[in-house]
């Protein structure tokens, strides 16, 4: 029978991590990147209670900075989400790379 | 002078007593040389406003008539001072002003005082101040002529200012004063041969004269610089001592062996200085501007170019005497018998009444320079002063001629003249006897010859030259004790020549002892004169009363030749003051006042041991027992020159153009003046301009295309660093660092594309390497990675 380690853990993590930058990084779609944004965070949470698991001995530490994570993701969502309607407002899109007005 | 000693009234213009007062004949001297300056500049500032007479009296007064009555005053004192013998302590105590110094040698400024100092003054302030007197009338009706400008006062300004430099040049001690002198009345000559200046002839007769004198000049700068060189000093009396002293050791001047024509360097200077007199006394090669300068209105060509600006040559030779060598005697003696003989003959054939005049002028200088050259001091110098008078007071009778046949001036066209103009005809008849030396001779009355003018004086130069070729033996006599410099014996043992320095004539001690060895070493050795000199001086003295006695006759004898000018011969009174004047003149200076003065001079300014002066004249019965015939060659000459002249000319031409056309060649070599002016105006004139040419060649072609190929150099340079270095360089460079700036901030803001997921893949990319860097280093400095690995709790 496979031993499910803190490795496999911080494995998934990872694996997430990377599909959330990969999706930040090639999603035209505003909101798209907010999807990546999401997976990005979530991984870390994911991250913090496998280390509460197996490294903190009976402590709850990393469940309640799991649950702080969340919080924050939820903040942050509604935050960009607003970001976005307001790009949507001025340019009558949510393609980010219309968003160009700032370039060098 | 002694009855002056009892007078108590002091003069209104005398107060500081002029009889004691220090220097006073210097100071009324320089007074007197003042006056025509002060003259001068008023009529110049003020002459248009004075208008015709006042103008012309001003300067009369002003500008001779002051200088004039200073003159004799002086002379007066003078001659008192000669008489008791004080003159010569009066002379060594002369007012001297140390006015400058160049380099170490200090200029002296002074008046110099001595008897010809006195006699000069005096016969050129009363010859100039009857010819201004002459000018009042004749000028006011010949100076309107003159285009635009001004004239009666410009007249009498240029006179004033002439009579300024004569008696400058009179009275200078000081060479380098008499040379600005000299030039000043060079410029004179000028302005008033060119005061009819919109003649064409007029005005170049002025720059001929002008410039023939500077050509003589040349010469005199040569000398004048020799003796600033050598003798270290420019005032006569000084410079004078200096060359006896140099000759009598050897030093300075007689040290150097440098020779030019076999001419040392002392003879050199003393031929220097005798070229400013040809220049300005119109001597043989330079004597062109003479006759040209008849130009000029007729008080000017009795003033200055017959009596008084042509005399400063002779002035001048006279003055400089004691710097010179006998070989410098030679060439002067030379010059002025070439001068004599050659003039006399162009003379013969001239149909200018004035130019035959100055054509005399010309052979009388020569007979003065000529005399000079002879060593006859005194007679040279009384030439000069008897000279004046009569030539002045002849040209002022021509000038009459001239006006009153309404300005005719051709002899040809006169004769008979004598009923219509009686005064003139007897005053040029007296003159033309004193210039052929008429006179009574070998008959004495109680010390006394009767004669005139040139009876005395031309006749002196003649007797002292017959001596220097014929009886110079310049052998040491033993009965003498050896003594050099006493000239020679005749046969009677009674010396005919002595020393100027000896008056007494028996001393020759003395004389020898105050000339010490040297100067008279060198002139023991001078040759005598060469024969034909001499005899072509005789030969002349028969040739000037000829074409005297010609002009006279042509003029004022005979038959009228052209009625016209018959009809409208006139005299105007006016005029009959100054000819009686200077008739007057004429007589007086030959018995009177002017030898004398002149042989009181004599010892003082004639230390050379060779200045020879006869006993009184040639006259003396001693010598008139030795050299009967002589006396009569001289003395009869005149009737001979006179008889020829009317024998051929008593009946009108008819005989003169026989003999014109028999002797055809040398007619017209003499009526060309031996074609002397066509010759310069080859050498001299286009030679210059031919030197000109090159000239103009060299600048256009060599120095101009250094100059052009200079300019087109930089042009080409210009546009290189303009075009090239500053286009394609400078801003090469600047503009490579800004392209480069721009290129680098391109490459800068390449990664600022503005689109959201490059600027992830930036972040996310660059934190991956960062954590595999830290990782990387962290597991190397903590053992590795399988170690940490290992360390992972599970």
């Amino acid at each position: 029978m496979l031993t499910i380690g803190l490795t496999h853990y911080l494995v998934v993590a990872a694996v997430l991590f990377c599909a959330g930058v990969f999706v930040m990084m090639t999603k035209r779609n505003a909101i798209g990147i907010l999807i990546g944004v999401e997976l990005v965070l979530n991984s870390t949470g994911v991250n913090l209670i496998a280390f509460d698991r197996y490294v903190g001995q009976g402590r709850v530490d990393g469940q309640i900075m799991a649950l702080f994570v969340i919080v924050l993701a939820a903040a942050e969502a509604a935050l960009a989400v607003g970001i976005c309607i307001n790009v949507y407002k001025n340019l009558a899109t949510v393609d980010v790379d219309s968003a160009r007005d700032l370039r060098g | 002078m002694v009855g002056r000693a009892h007078v108590t009234r002091t003069k209104w213009w005398a107060v500081p007593t002029l009889r004691n007062m220090n220097h006073q004949y210097e100071i009324l001297l320089a007074l007197g040389v003042l006056s025509p300056m002060i003259s001068f500049w008023v009529l110049v500032l003020f002459g248009p406003k004075m208008g015709k007479p006042l103008a012309g009296w001003f300067g009369v007064i002003m500008g001779m008539g002051v200088p004039l009555a200073l003159a004799t005053y002086v002379l007066v004192g003078w001659c008192g001072h000669v008489q008791s013998g004080t003159a010569a302590a009066l002379t060594a105590d002369a007012f001297r002003l140390n006015w400058a110094t160049i380099g170490t040698i200090p200029i002296t400024v002074g008046v110099k005082l001595d008897s010809l100092t006195v006699a000069m003054y005096f016969m050129v302030t009363f010859i100039a101040f009857w010819i201004f007197f002459f000018s009042v009338g004749y000028m006011s009706g010949h100076s309107d002529e003159v285009a635009g400008q001004s004239k009666y006062h410009r007249f009498f300004a240029y006179l004033s200012l002439f009579g300024f430099s004569m008696l400058g040049l009179v009275i200078s001690s000081n060479l380098l004063f008499l040379f600005i002198f000299w030039e000043l009345v060079g410029l004179c000559s000028y302005l008033l041969i060119g005061f009819y200046f919109d003649k064409l002839f007029a005005s170049t007769a002025a720059i001929k004269a002008f410039v023939t004198n500077r050509v003589g000049d040349f010469g005199f700068l040569i000398g004048l610089m020799l003796v600033y060189f050598q003798l270290g000093t420019l005032d006569l009396d000084e410079a004078a001592t200096r060359f006896a002293e140099q000759a009598s050791m050897g030093t300075g001047i007689f040290a150097s062996h440098f020779t030019m024509f076999g001419w040392s360097l002392a003879t050199i200077m003393g031929v220097g200085l005798f070229c400013g007199a040809m220049g300005k006394s119109a001597q043989f090669p330079l004597h062109v501007w003479l006759p040209d300068a008849m130009a000029g209105p007729t008080p000017v060509s009795a003033l200055i170019h017959a009596a008084t600006m042509v005399a400063a040559g002779v002035y001048l030779v006279a003055r400089v005497f004691r710097l010179m060598t006998p070989e410098a005697l030679m060439f002067i003696a030379m010059i002025g018998c070439l001068t004599l003989t050659l003039m006399a003959l162009v003379a013969v054939v001239q149909v200018d009444i004035k130019k035959c005049l100055a054509y005399s002028t010309l052979s009388q200088l020569g007979y003065m320079i000529f005399g000079m050259g002879c060593g006859a001091w005194i007679a040279a110098l009384f030439h000069l002063i008897t000279h004046a008078f009569f030539k002045a007071m002849l040209f002022l009778c021509s000038g009459q001629v001239i006006e009153g046949c309404h300005h005719e001036q051709d002899m040809r066209k006169m004769g008979g003249l004598r009923k219509k103009m009686p005064f003139t005809c007897w005053t040029f008849f007296v003159g033309v006897l004193a210039i052929s030396g008429a006179g009574v001779a070998g008959l004495e009355v109680a010390h006394t010859k009767f004669g005139l003018g040139g009876f005395f004086s031309k006749d002196e130069i003649l007797a002292v030259a017959y001596a220097r070729a014929f009886e110079w033996d310049y052998e040491k006599h033993q009965d003498h004790g050896g003594h050099n410099g006493h000239a020679s014996l005749d046969h009677t043992g009674v010396p005919i020549v002595r020393l100027a320095s000896d008056p007494t004539g028996d001393d020759a001690h003395a004389a020898s002892a105050t000339h010490g060895g040297g100067m008279a070493a060198i002139f023991e050795n001078t040759p005598p004169l060469p024969k034909w000199m001499f005899w072509l001086a005789l030969i002349t003295a028969y040739v000037t009363p000829f074409y005297m006695m010609r002009a006279w006759w042509l003029t004022f004898m005979g038959k009228p030749r052209d009625q016209h000018v018959h009809d409208h011969a006139h005299e105007s009174p006016l005029m009959y003051v100054p000819l009686v004047v200077l008739a007057m003149g004429t007589f007086i200076s030959s018995y009177f006042l002017f030898r004398p003065l002149i042989a009181d001079a004599a010892p003082a300014a004639t230390t050379a041991a060779l200045v020879l002066a006869t006993d009184g004249n040639l006259h003396t019965p001693a010598i008139s027992a030795a050299h009967h015939w002589l006396v009569f060659g001289v003395g009869c000459a005149f009737i001979v020159g006179f008889a020829i002249a009317i024998g051929i000319y008593s009946r009108g031409l008819g005989v003169a153009e026989r003999i014109k056309r028999t002797a055809g060649p040398i007619h017209t070599l003499l009526e060309h003046k031996y074609y002397f002016d066509e010759f310069y105006g080859l050498v001299c004139v286009k030679g210059c301009l031919v030197v000109a040419k090159i000239c103009r060649f060299v600048d256009t072609w060599i120095i101009d295309l250094v100059v052009n190929i200079a300019a087109s150099a930089t042009e080409r340079f210009a546009a290189f660093s303009g075009l090239i270095i500053d286009n394609h360089g400078v801003d090469g460079v600047v503009n490579g660092v800004a392209k480069t700036s721009m290129d680098f901030a391109g490459v800068v803001r390449a990664p600022q594309t503005g689109r959201i997921r490059h600027y992830v893949l930036f972040a996310a990319g660059v934190a991956a390497i960062v954590l595999l860097v830290v990782v990387w280093v962290g597991l190397e400095s903590t053992g590795g990675a399988t170690a940490t690995v290992s360390a992972i709790p599970q």
